[in-house]
């Protein structure tokens, strides 16, 4: 028989056992990466930033196509997003009557879980022809004299289109971090705005919204974390060409979708698979470093209280 | 009719309810222009919702329900035709921990200025001023009135508050357990400040602390699962109360 303290020390060691294992899957994998990207990193050095070409054929590599395509996906779906999410979070936190306050929650929870593969095929089917025979044909007609702006081929795939989907895609984390973070603003503090004859809109933007604020700065965070690594909708609907991206409507390429379409058949050189692996390193980096960044940030403001696999992956 | 003249809040048949449940049984009693008036009973009787009808913060009450009236200045403030701004404009309310708003100490006298209106910068830097001078603060904080108010120490932070909750001007204030979680020097400033406030303002307050409350009582009122048990001067409330509860109460037998 076990007596009551041997168990719980049994249960300890259990434990460390499996989060032991984990942190070393984690350590493992990042010395894997080190490992087979270190032939890349000695050979371009830092100008593998910078350069634009990416030549597999003449072992010229340089990641910037990628990079550009990266971030403007990333900052266009966040720029998208982030209105819709705070409209959203303040609304079912402040003004959505309980009994729907519920099953909204429930519905972008959902939206969370859906894979993103079917984001990507939804994008392909609805967004992409929208873009093609709606939004691209009214830009060419008034905007075509402002470059960012310019339809270069009307075909609707591209950074638009790819960042439109990405957006509906981290909408509900922004959405339930902003709500979460108006329902820890404590109520003693919205009362004194209360009794001082402040309207609701006045307590929401003067007490609220500054209390919540770093917590939603946490949900950007981690919305960003989301579509910097997204892969899968993005190779549907960016286009897939390793070209600096002049235009909203320009196609274009990011890290996660160059390495999802290519990198079977990179292992075959080792230096194409050492560079490729080398983008792996930058977009672990960039992740890494952001959702530290962000869970931090939440952490101090509505403490254990955020889970995260709530917010699944796709 | 002079001594009508002399109430400024008169409550009548007042019932609150929580959804089902009945919790301020018929409560009447008035409140005398330019008085202390506290509010003593043990924990959950009411006290809170209580002082809470009188500037209708139950109105977001989820489930909250009221019959009866609070008349102010003769005025049924439960009266469709009453707006709700211009009545908490017209009554500060103080809490039981200091709530100071995510602003600078500036902003958060200035706020109930703001909202309501105001929008003379000049008018609003002397009002701030004078209520930080009234509330006793202002020596301490004149140098450092841009930084955020979460600097001040726990006593400090009260003290603007109650500094914001007059800068509206308003002629009643509320007060719940203003002191309950400061330092036995902080709190006395407070009890200070009341004293030399009723000059100006009617003053309700609710506490726990019968010694407080002795000390600057002018009536005193008990209140025990929900109802009103006695309301007296605070001379006779004190030392010859009519009931025996309100007897066994202030001798802490509660
Ligand atoms: N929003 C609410 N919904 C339902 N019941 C409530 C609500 N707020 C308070 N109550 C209940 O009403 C009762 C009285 O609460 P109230 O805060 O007025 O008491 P109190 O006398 O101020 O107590 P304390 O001295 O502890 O502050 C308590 O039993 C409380 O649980
Ligand atoms: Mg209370």
């Amino acid at each position: 028989m076990f007596n009551l303290k041997y168990k719980d020390d049994l249960y300890k060691i259990i434990l460390s056992v499996f989060v032991l294992s984990v942190i070393s899957v984690f350590l493992i994998a990042v010395t894997v990466i080190l490992f087979y990207s270190y032939p890349a990193i000695i050979r371009y050095g830092f100008p593998f930033l910078w350069v634009k070409e990416w030549n597999p054929p003449k072992e010229v590599f340089g990641a910037l196509t990628f990079l550009a395509g990266t971030f403007m996906v990333t900052f266009l779906a966040l720029l998208f997003a982030i209105p819709f999410s705070f409209g959203i979070g303040i609304f079912l936190q402040e003004y959505c009557p309980l009994f729907l306050r519920g099953i909204f929650t429930v519905i972008i929870e959902m939206l969370a879980g859906i894979p993103s593969v079917v984001f990507g095929v939804w994008g392909v089917l609805t967004i992409v022809p929208w873009l093609r025979e709606s939004v691209e044909p009214f830009f060419d007609r008034h905007f075509s004299s402002i470059p960012f702006l310019k339809v270069e081929e009307n075909i609707g795939y591209g950074i638009l289109a790819a960042s439109i989907v990405v957006a509906f895609m981290i909408l509900p984390i922004i959405s339930s971090i902003t709500k979460d973070s108006l329902a820890s603003v404590p109520k003693i503090a919205k009362d004194g705005a209360l009794a001082m004859g402040a309207t609701k809109l006045d307590v929401i933007k003067d007490v609220s919204l500054p209390y919540a604020l770093n917590g939603i700065y946490g949900g950007i965070i981690l919305g960003f974390g989301r579509a910097v690594g997204e892969t899968i909708a993005v190779v549907l609907l960016i286009g897939n060409q390793a070209i600096v991206p002049k235009s909203l409507f320009s196609v274009g390429y990011t890290i996660s979708a160059v390495l999802a379409n290519t990198f079977t058949f990179a292992v075959i050189s080792p230096i194409y698979a050492s560079a490729e692996v080398e983008l792996a390193l930058i977009l672990l980096a960039v992740s890494l470093i952001i959702n530290i960044v962000g869970r931090n940030i939440l952490n101090k403001v509505i403490g254990g209280r955020f889970n995260r696999s709530q917010f699944g992956g796709g | 009719m002079a001594e009508q003249n002399e109430i400024k809040v008169e409550v009548k048949n007042l019932n609150f309810y929580y959804g089902n449940y009945h919790l301020l049984k018929n409560i009447n009693l008035y409140f005398k222009r330019n008085s202390v008036c506290t509010l003593l009973g043990p924990s959950g009787c009411g006290k809170s919702t209580f002082l809470r009808t009188l500037n209708r913060m139950n109105d977001y009450t989820e489930g909250a329900k009221l019959t009866g009236e609070v008349l102010i200045d003769g005025k049924n403030i439960y009266d469709k035709s009453v707006d709700v701004v211009e009545l908490r404009r017209n009554i500060g309310m103080v809490f039981q921990s200091p709530n100071p708003f995510p602003k600078s100490i500036f902003d958060n006298i200035a706020f109930g200025l703001k909202i309501h209106g105001i929008k003379n910068r000049e008018f609003i830097v002397e009002r701030v001023e004078k209520c930080l001078k009234y509330a006793g603060l202002y020596d301490e904080v004149k140098d450092k009135l841009h930084k955020s108010a979460f600097s001040l120490s726990g006593g400090q932070q009260q003290r603007l508050c109650i500094a914001r909750a007059i800068a509206t001007n308003p002629s009643i204030l509320l007060m719940d357990e203003p002191t309950a979680y400061l330092d036995p020097a902080s709190a006395s400033i407070i009890l200070d400040l009341i004293t030399t406030f009723k000059k100006y303002y009617t003053i309700i307050i609710v506490s726990h602390n019968i010694q407080q409350a002795g000390r600057i009582s002018d009536y005193s009122g008990f209140f025990l699962d929900g109802e009103l048990i006695e309301f007296d001067e605070a001379g006779n409330f004190f030392t010859r109360p009519k009931d025996k509860r309100t007897e066994n109460f202030i001798t802490s037998r509660y």
